[in-house]
């Protein structure tokens, strides 16, 4: 075993298992179950009339208390969200009509393919009927207006999960969770039922969670049943023992706090996996494990109960079987977020509310256990502030080395400014975590979805501008920037074209806001889930669902798509046509309709690529992408989210670049750019340069995305580079790597995540996915199965400037 | 102080093998050696030059149809160029949309040079690295690096110099005045040995070897092992003994493992490169020379 810095001094963790559990998992078959849909359309059929939120328990309930279960062999660390492992379960209540349209599709997919039998597709079809015309997505399509979808069919937006799928985006409050344990909300929830004056509302939900909580605890014990079952028939000593000791356990897990470290990511993992059998959402996040499971671990370890290496075993298990789950998404949704992600964030280090340090053993051993487990989730990341101790860097720099991407790496120095923006104080701020792939929130403090809602493509929205409102690709013109129909308009200067980008972009990002509401609100409906919203600060008190209002603080944000394309764009335009004048705004304009076709094209072209670009460290450029930041952050103060004035401070709309791969299929819609950029190639990347655009290495795109305002995206800001191993070799150059890193520190960057794999192994990997199975690399925020992605993304993760300076 | 231009091909940052920390290394044009390894055949003449990328070319003829002498012919494989008949290789260069052209070497002032290195002063100063100035043979343009060296330190930035050493000794130790390290190259101690390899004789360069020392400056010695030219193990010894007697300035000494990484260039720069079939240098043979070094109490780094 190769480790970063541990050296095991006994035999308490067994890596030999480690390595078989991690290579069963590496080759899991993604299938789909219909287990968890039969059993909720008995429910609903069951309940009808009565409250939602007490309908989605009681279904919750007896999902629990009734599908299939089974302890994951060799396992540790056990919990099932359908009835195989990496089976996906099927949510029918958010939308069904897809996925009877792609049964017959999900096995032929180019990416993300799921195995499906023949009884399966049988059963969704048979409950088909019932929901068809009652999910999410039929009412969202019944109530979103023209203008939004003709927007959509232009290209520039895009609706994504919100309204097909639950909500998720939630770091549960785990601490308030491991002190109190399921059983202690329900009595919670039974004390706050007892109160006088309650609305219905109140009372529903109240209700609720007790419902809830006791077919969570039900499932639970099913597990002591289960696991004192296996035993009797185990052969293996050790292994009886720990499934005697797992039936010991889950006897009363949860009915009360957690007594141990063990205990204590047992119930992490349960949480999170019970949060995915209650919705379908996607990035269920972990948060500041270090920091709430370590009471636990000393404790334990301070008692002589474990050792550092069980720990490590535990922690092990716990990462891997965090792989087990799944969740299928429509054919069109694969495409912006490749590789199965799950986007399950967990983050370690970094400072402590009361501004101390708060690195520990088990940031460390995290970092190990990703090193021993390599599989996509949980999608690990590493905060790092003044203090942090350079071994941890170091150990974080060691994994990066690998080659899988992870993890990431996020700057307090940054961080916790830009959630100083929002109305928190500095202690709360400072306990911000990254929740799916790079966007920020408090952990359970937040709603549901603090980002990823509408999709805006900026690169189509710039394509526009060029034409007056009118898409050349679909006729479609929904604004007039001089006024006149078709796609004639002239700009005399730089300033009118700037003013033009800005109407428009108030346009559709007004379009945007008013799908996230159309959406949100009925997601307050279907997305009314009385277990996740139990372990969100205020939720209890107020008797309220995330979605009514009953989180602490609200804060969500859309998803940008190519700033730096337009950013670049403009830098062309302003160069070549107002300031130096080599090209008049015509040539280029017809240049960029013919896709820089024939020779003059081909001119123009290289004219446009000789264009200062974003990712250079050359301020002309540089402060032009600022500006397109800054043109989006001033609309947003306008704009306040649904649960407005219903209790959650905040309410309001921040900026993030994460994107997931959604720069590759956006990129179809957008027509040639004044960058250079043909017709159909990708957008960039998050806050990333443009595909090979940056070629002066990796200090001066640190030094371009430091000019961004990167201390006011408290969405989360995305950087992803590139490096060849060859870069990172030795310790010298290791060591070279994580002062890089720490840099970050005065450079204002946010985020940032890196590839150590050479092209050639990624084309060898495209050509020969067999070779490469267990071949991870960091996709946009997040981690993937390289051999599971589209082509299209493959082609763009090989294209992204590969910074080799030796 | 006026501002000096001097003709660099680029500036690579984050460069991890000249000298300590993060670095960004600039690279100028121009060498009086003319090693038969070299690996940076762009950087001899000490003019621009223009490299040709068959796989960008479109073979549209647009720079065939200017180029005097009819010295270029546009073949199936790209264009052929004859680059003693063509003498108007810039204009022709310049015709082509598909950058299947670039010109390598650029004019730059100190001032405008400084203000781009100096960006990367916090990298810099939490690496504690710097800038060096490569080539090429830097100290060619003496009064160049000199006045940026100067700039550097004034702005407390750790400035490396490497270079063959073939420089009149009052230059280079003006220059000198200005630089923390000296990355210096020692391609071969016997003097026949050396001209063989480099074209030029040794004498100038282990005299400024040593009155480098004399004056203490620091030193990272660099020793290219290239097979079959300059790895006779009694030389290689005998430059190990030279090293040893500059004494403490010498930090430590890097054996360069010979490579054949920048020969694409010579065909992109339409050059012969007579070492083409040349072995690389094995790994057990540089191991050897690294415990040669050790045991003479030299530290000794493969790479650097």
């Amino acid at each position: 075993m190769d480790f970063l810095s541990f050296i095991p001094e006994n035999n308490d963790c067994d890596f030999d298992r480690l390595m078989r559990v991690q290579q069963k998992m590496t080759a899991r078959i993604p299938t789909i179950c219909p287990e968890r849909a039969e059993i909720i359309t008995q429910v609903f059929k069951n309940t009808e009339g009565e409250p939602i939120v007490i309908r989605r328990a009681k279904a919750m309930a007896e999902i629990l208390k009734t599908m299939t279960i089974y302890i994951e062999e060799d396992m540790l660390i056990i919990g099932n969200q359908a009835s195989k492992n990496f089976a996906a379960p099927v949510f029918p209540e958010y939308s069904i009509d897809w996925i009877v349209e792609e049964l017959d599709e999900f096995e032929k997919r180019s990416g993300d393919s799921f195995s499906i039998s023949e009884d399966t597709k049988d059963r969704i079809k048979a409950i088909w009927s019932y929901w068809h015309g009652k999910t999410h997505q039929d009412e969202v399509n019944m109530n979103l207006p023209e203008i939004n979808r003709l927007a959509e069919k232009q290209g520039v937006l895009h609706r994504g999960g919100i309204s097909m799928s639950g909500d998720g985006h939630i770091i549960p409050n785990h601490d308030f969770v491991l002190s109190v344990g399921y059983g202690g909300i329900a009595e919670i929830a039974k004390e706050y039922l007892k109160k006088d004056n309650l609305k219905k509302e109140q009372i529903d939900f109240y209700k609720a969670v007790i419902i809830v909580m006791e077919g969570v605890l039900a499932y639970i014990k099913r597990f002591s049943i289960l696991a004192k079952e296996e035993a009797k028939c185990q052969t293996n000593r050790k292994r009886k023992e720990e499934l005697l000791y797992i039936s010991d356990v889950f006897a009363h897990l949860m009915e009360g706090g957690a007594k141990s470290f063990y205990e204590a990511v047992q119930t992490v993992y349960l949480t999170h996996l019970l949060m995915m059998i209650e919705s379908n959402g996607h990035s269920f996040s972990f948060g500041r494990f270090d920091q709430y499971v370590y009471s636990y671990y000393k404790k334990d370890l301070d008692t002589g109960i474990i050792s550092k290496e069980k720990a490590l075993e535990i922690i092990t298990h716990f990462f891997i079987m965090t792989n087990s789950l799944n969740k299928i998404r429509p054919w069109n949704h694969t495409q912006y977020s490749g590789g199965y992600p799950l986007y399950s964030n967990l983050m370690v280090g970094g400072m402590k509310p009361d501004g101390t340090e708060g690195t520990n053993d088990i940031s460390y051993l995290c970092l190990e256990a990703m090193n021993i487990s390599r599989l996509p989730e949980p999608n690990l990341s590493v905060r790092f502030c003044k203090n942090t101790p350079h071994s941890l860097i170091l150990s974080a720099a060691k994994l990066i080395r690998k080659g899988f991407g992870m993890p990431s790496v996020f700057c307090d120095e940054v961080g916790i400014p830009a959630m100083m923006t929002l109305d928190l104080d500095l202690e709360t701020a400072r306990d911000y975590a990254s929740m799916g792939c790079v966007e920020t929130a408090i952990p359970g403090k937040w709603g549901h979805r603090a980002t990823g809602m509408t999709y805006i493509n900026f690169g189509k929205v710039f394509e526009l501008v060029l034409n007056n409102g009118f898409d050349p690709a679909t006729g479609i013109q929904l604004i007039k920037m001089n006024g006149n129909e078709g796609s004639e308009v002239e700009y005399e200067t730089y300033e009118e074209l700037w003013q033009a980008w800005k109407t428009a972009l108030k346009f559709y990002f007004g379009l945007a806001v008013d799908c996230d509401m159309v959406c949100d609100k009925s997601l307050k409906y279907h997305d009314a889930d009385a277990f996740a919203s139990s372990l969100i600060d205020c939720s209890l008190e107020r008797g309220k669902t995330l979605k009514n209002g009953g989180a602490k603080y609200d804060y969500v944000s859309q998803s940008n798509i190519g700033p730096s394309v337009v950013g670049d764009s403009l830098a062309a335009v302003k160069k070549l046509v107002f300031e130096d004048k080599i090209l008049t705004m015509k040539e280029l304009k017809k240049s960029l309709d013919e896709n820089f076709e024939s020779e003059e094209g081909a001119r123009i072209r290289q004219l446009c690529k000789k264009a200062p670009k974003f990712g250079n460290d050359d301020d002309y450029v540089d402060y032009i992408v600022a500006d397109v930041y800054e043109s989006y952050l001033e609309l947003l103060p306008e704009y306040k989210t649904d649960r407005y004035g219903h209790g959650p401070i905040g309410c309001g709309y921040t900026m993030s670049t994460s994107n997931i791969t959604s720069y590759v299929p956006n990129g179809f819609d957008v027509g040639a750019t004044p960058d250079g950029r043909l017709a159909g190639k990708p957008l960039n990347e998050g806050a990333s340069p443009c595909l090979g655009a940056d070629k002066e290495g990796p200090t001066a795109v640190i030094n371009s995305v430091s000019k961004l305002p990167n201390d006011r995206m408290a969405g989360g800001q995305l950087l992803n580079m590139r490096f060849s191993p060859g870069a990172l070799e030795g310790d010298e150059n290791l060591e070279k790597f994580a002062n890089f890193i720490e840099t970050a520190k005065y450079k204002k960057i946010f985020h940032n995540q890196f590839n150590i794999i050479d092209s050639k192994t990624l084309k060898d990997a495209k050509e020969h996915p067999e070779d490469h199975q267990d071949l991870m690399v960091r996709v946009a925020g997040y981690c993937a199965l390289f051999s599971t992605l589209m082509p299209e993304a493959q082609d763009a993760i090989i294209a992204r400037t590969e910074l080799d300076w030796n | 102080m006026s501002d000096v231009k001097g003709l660099i091909s680029k500036i690579q940052k984050y460069s991890t093998k000249d000298g300590p920390g993060l670095r960004s290394t600039v690279f100028m044009v121009g060498c009086n050696l003319k090693c038969v390894w070299c690996a940076n055949p762009e950087l001899i003449d000490s003019e621009p030059q223009i490299l040709y990328y068959a796989e960008r070319c479109k073979k549209c003829g647009r720079c065939a149809s200017v180029a005097e002498n009819n010295s270029i012919i546009v073949t199936e494989k790209g264009c052929r160029i004859d680059r003693k008949q063509c003498v108007n290789i810039e204009e022709c260069a310049k015709q082509c949309f598909y950058d299947a052209y670039e010109t390598v070497g650029y004019q730059i002032t100190v001032h405008e040079l400084v203000e781009k290195l100096i960006r990367d002063e916090a990298f810099f100063e939490h690496s504690g690295g710097g800038v060096t100035f490569s080539g090429g043979e830097a100290a060619l343009q003496y009064a160049f690096v000199l006045q940026a060296a100067q700039l550097l330190q004034q702005n407390r930035i750790h400035v490396a110099l490497d270079t063959a050493g073939l420089i009149p000794w009052d230059r280079l130790y003006r220059i000198l005045e200005y630089i923390d390290l000296v990355l210096f190259d020692i391609k071969a101690f016997d003097s026949k040995i050396h001209k063989n390899c480099t074209g030029v004789d040794n004498s100038i360069i282990l005299e400024n070897a040593q009155k480098i020392a004399e004056i203490e400056k620091s030193m990272i010695v660099r020793m290219v092992i290239v097979p079959n030219m300059n790895d006779q193990m009694d030389d290689i010894c005998a430059r190990f003994e030279f090293i040893k007697k500059l004494g403490s300035v010498v930090q430590q000494v890097d054996i360069l493992k010979y490579h054949k990484l920048g020969y694409g260039k010579y065909i992109l720069l339409g050059k012969h490169n007579r070492l083409i079939d040349n072995p690389e240098c094995s790994l057990e043979f540089i191991s050897e020379v690294k415990r040669i070094g050790e045991s003479m109490g030299l530290i000794t780094v493969i790479g650097g």
